[in-house]
């Protein structure tokens, strides 16, 4: 019996993985404002992808594979980007939450 | 060596390849629900990110990061090993595949090892899913108990997720050993794999939402 | 032209053949109902056609527990206040028979009952891709409906069958319990819609490439799509409800700073595109009757077959015209109301698509035909006032009033429940191999749509004059109307009685079907009634369509 050979693309995309992986520890510690968070979600995105094509050979997979992903990551983006809409554009509540000064009652019209 | 047993589609398929496209066009539909059900989870975490920018910030620099860290390095680390595993068991060396995967669910009761190292040190600091606990007597911001309850409810969910994988991976594990899988049915094991990297991938979003930013 | 000389119909007793002992080889294959009788062969069965009957009779049943209790709520409206019941038993009855309504009888109404039967067939395979999958899931189905129907047992459930918080977060009955039985029901769901998928995509026999699959398979797949992507959300959302109540963790608390806003979002994320996983299998069983009956080809197979794919995909954008008046920001109340205009589009291509067939075809009328013509009338009364709800300034009017409540029930009895009538009596024949009695079955049809219009219109009106939904009491001016609405609920429900003793009746002494009793050039009719257990004994060449009524039925049967 021959012996195993290591499958290459298997072990380039795990060593960039870890590169992956360091990065995104090392910048979390560098100050980067409010982009630290899409620095790191896109980063996570890469080794997502990575392991997507390459762990789970997605890229050498028929189209009904790939439209299957594709649909799940769209309705997702839907889904996230209409609620994030939502609360992001939302006027302040009517009722005031616990904690928070009262209205003042003089000032809402009455009927 | 043990010899394997012939093996056949099942009744209703014409053959084997086809019955192997099935299985794994199965198994990337049944990954879409997982990516939706995980979704629905995201989103809320999102929405309330933006919605409590303040408290999440603390919530994230109050978190076990080094711990959180570590074991993204060991999900990494399975992941390849079990892919290593498929294309071993592909060119037929069952033996090298299955101290792959045997390695592989090692490594994920590593991680669950150490998930439950974070816990414990949350319930110490009092920390609870609700907002339950002292720890939430000194930090009053708004947004803080939906942090940490999301943080719960998304990790907990996320290690029944890993233990699963496991099962299966230990399933498959089991029929290599019995001779049953090898490279005529490597999809099986294929299927196996696909599904933990997903559990992974789900881990790669989690540890920058939770620990990082 | 090409198969029909060679060798005429071969089998001339379909049924008497369960040979008996030893007889020769070239018999005819028992039928699926005769391979095996017992009833662990039933219960433990993986063949597709037997779990299509075991859904069929689980949701048979499930919908009549559903009806009992709308004729409860029916007569507890007789008068303003209190008549046969509490104020909290109604809260509680209203919920149940949402919940039963929508979770144990709708959503998998079609899907998993004819569509397990005839989807295999369709696409000309000997099963599903995953059989033993398949069975699962009607157990998983099981033990969620008997794990809600505990959840009676031990104080009901009392939020109405959409849960919101944060009443959901903190209602003292079974909240948890109900809750993760639609969470399992969620999974049968999912895993019957990757079935589906799965099989569409994998099993189709030689000759029966994507544009000659019968329309049914087309509109299950769509539905199949929503299935597999929608219910997980619903889950998800379930379960922090779950945990909400049962470990008090308050997610969407407002006490705690949590946003119930939020839980309306992915409820609705799931549950707009749910009510076409209801209604998109009925317009499957629409474009299968009315080709059949019409004897002619759809009008444009193409438009029906895309445009179901086009419905699955915008009905995941318009979830937001739930939310109009929950606190739901401006700028997104208005996106959802521009969105949801964009669903009527691809329902209209449908409608226009069949009436234009009808009107070109030879029409033979029959029972199913009968209500495809009740499911036209009312799908298109209650998707425009659909449309005129989503319609902000409109909807803060009408929300949570019965114009609403008469909205939904319009396209869900009338659109859903019409249409799976229609299917039950359209392959009644294909699955016992009896007929049912024809007159008897006009009769009820009359007998259903009657009533369901002199129920739900008059909804219409007493929620247009302000008459709020899911209320005990109301003013002494709306009672004439809820006694309409009422006596409307009993006609109604004569109609399903009557059918369901002719059914019962014909499964015995109905007249022997036939293969093909309708004549029609669709595959699952090209084998025996009851067909064998494979479906097919050998592979019917699939090269004439399945609507082509141009040529003399192929009269081979490949039972
Ligand atoms: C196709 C089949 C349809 C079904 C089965 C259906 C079902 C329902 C149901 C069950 C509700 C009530 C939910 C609740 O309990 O609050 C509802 C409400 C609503 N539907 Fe439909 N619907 C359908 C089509 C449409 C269409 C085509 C539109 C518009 C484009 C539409 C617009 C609305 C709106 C705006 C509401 C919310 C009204 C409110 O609560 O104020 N529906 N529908
Ligand atoms: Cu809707």
């Amino acid at each position: 019996m021959s012996s195993f050979a290591l499958p290459k693309t298997v072990v380039r995309t795990g060593l960039a993985l870890f590169v992956l992986w360091a990065a995104s520890f090392g910048l979390s510690y560098v100050h980067l404002g409010s982009a630290s968070l899409l620095v790191a979600l896109a980063i996570a995105a890469v080794k997502a992808a990575l392991v997507v094509m390459f762990f789970m050979e997605l890229l050498h997979e028929s189209l009904s594979m790939k439209l299957t992903l594709a649909a799940a990551g769209g309705l997702l983006a839907i889904l996230i980007g209409l609620m994030i809409a939502d609360a992001a554009t939302r006027e302040p509540p009517p009722l005031v939450p616990p904690g928070y000064p009262a209205p003042d009652v003089a000032k809402i019209p009455s009927r | 060596m043990s010899s394997s047993i012939p093996i056949r589609p099942a009744e209703h398929f014409e053959n084997l390849e086809r019955q192997a496209h099935a299985a794994r066009l199965g198994m990337w539909v049944f990954l879409a629900t997982e990516v939706l059900l995980f979704g629905a989870a995201f989103a809320l975490f999102a929405t309330y990110q933006v919605q409590f920018p303040h408290a999440f910030k603390l919530g994230v620099e109050h978190n076990t990061k080094v711990l959180g860290s570590l074991n993204t390095g060991v999900l990494l680390l399975s992941s390849t090993l079990v892919a290593t595993g498929v294309h071993a068991l592909r060119a037929g060396h069952r033996k090298v595949a299955s101290w792959l995967v045997t390695a592989t669910i090692g490594l994920g009761l590593v991680f669950l090892v150490i998930k439950g190292i974070e816990y414990g040190k949350h319930f110490d600091e009092g920390i609870y899913p609700g907002g339950a606990g002292h720890w939430f007597a000194e930090h009053h911001d708004r947004g803080l108990a939906e942090f940490w309850t999301l943080y719960f409810g998304m990790t907990a969910l996320h290690a029944i997720h890993v233990t699963i994988g496991a099962c299966v991976l230990g399933a498959l594990l089991s029929s290599i050993l019995r001779g049953r899988l090898g490279q005529e049915n490597a999809h099986r094991l294929e299927v196996g794999a696909i599904y933990w990297h997903l559990v992974d991938v789900i881990w790669i979003f989690l540890w920058p939402l939770f620990y990082l930013a | 032209m090409s198969t029909t000389p060679l060798a005429p119909a071969a089998s001339p007793a379909p049924e008497a053949s369960h040979a008996p002992g030893a007889s020769p080889r070239p018999v005819a294959h028992p039928s699926y109902l005769g391979v095996d009788t017992t009833l662990r062969s039933w219960l433990l069965t993986t063949d597709h056609k037997r779990i299509g009957v075991l859904y069929l009779v689980t949701l048979l049943a499930t919908m009549a527990l559903g009806g009992f209790f709308a004729l409860a709520l029916r007569i507890e409206h007789l008068t303003p206040n209190a008549t046969i019941v509490s104020a909290m038993t109604y809260n509680r009855m209203f919920t149940l028979h949402g919940v039963i309504m929508v979770w144990l009888f709708l959503i998998p109404s079609i899907p998993s009952s004819f569509g397990n039967f005839v989807l295999p067939m369709m696409v000309g395979a000997k099963d599903v891709a995953f059989p033993r999958l398949n069975l699962l899931s009607y157990w998983i189905f099981v033990a969620g409906s008997i794990l809600v129907l505990l959840s009676t047992g031990i104080g009901g459930i009392d939020t109405g069958w959409t849960f919101y918080p944060p009443y959901s977060s903190i209602s003292a009955t079974a909240v948890p319990l109900a809750l993760l039985g639609v969470f399992i029901i969620g999974f049968s769901t999912i895993l019957t819609g990757l079935n589906f998928i799965v099989t569409t995509h994998t099993m189709r026999a030689k000759g029966v490439g994507w544009m000659r699959l019968p329309l049914f398979v087309w509109s299950i797949y769509a539905t199949s799509i929503i299935q597999v992507l929608a219910t997980p959300v619903l889950g998800m959302v379930l379960l922090f409800v779950v945990v909400d109540n049962g470990l008090g963790w308050g997610l969407f608390d407002p006490a705690r700073g949590g946003d119930p806003v939020l839980y309306q979002h992915l409820f609705w994320f799931y549950s707009h595109p749910a009510v076409y996983i209801m209604v998109l299998p009925g317009m499957g069983v629409v474009s299968e009757v009315v080709a059949s009956y019409a004897r002619k080809n759809p009008f444009s197979y193409k438009a029906i077959a895309y445009s179901s794919l086009g419905i699955a995909f915008v009905g995941f954008l318009t979830w937001g015209h739930h939310m109009f008046v929950a606190g739901m920001s401006k700028f997104d109340a208005g996106a959802f109301g521009v969105l949801s205009m964009l669903v009527a589009v691809f329902s209209a291509i449908k409608v226009f698509n069949w009436t234009w067939t009808l009107k070109r075809g030879a029409v033979a009328l029959k029972t199913p035909l009968l209500y495809i013509f009740a499911f036209l009338f009312l799908f298109v009364f209650g998707g425009m006032t659909g449309v005129a709800t989503a319609s902000m300034s409109l909807d803060v009017h009408w929300h949570d009033t019965y114009f609403i409540v008469a909205h939904f029930h319009f396209i869900m009895v009338g659109g859903t429940l019409t249409a799976f009538l229609a299917g039950l009596h359209y392959w009644f024949p294909k699955m016992c191999g009896r007929m049912y009695p024809e007159r008897l079955g006009m009769l009820s049809a009359a007998l259903v749509f009657a009533g369901f219009f002199v129920t739900f219109f008059p909804q219409f009106l007493l929620g247009n004059a302000g008459m709020p939904r899911r209320y005990f009491n109301y003013p002494p001016q709306f009672q004439v109307l809820h006694i309409v609405s009422t006596v409307g609920s009993w006609v109604l429900a004569a109609g399903l009685i009557l059918t369901a003793f002719y059914f019962l009746w014909s499964l015995r002494w109905g007249a022997p079907a036939g293969p093909n009793p309708w004549g029609s050039r669709s595959f699952e009719w090209r084998t025996a009634s009851p067909p064998p257990k494979h479906n097919f004994r050998r592979e019917p060449p699939f090269e004439i369509d399945p609507y082509d009524y141009t040529q003399p039925l192929p009269d081979e049967v490949y039972q």
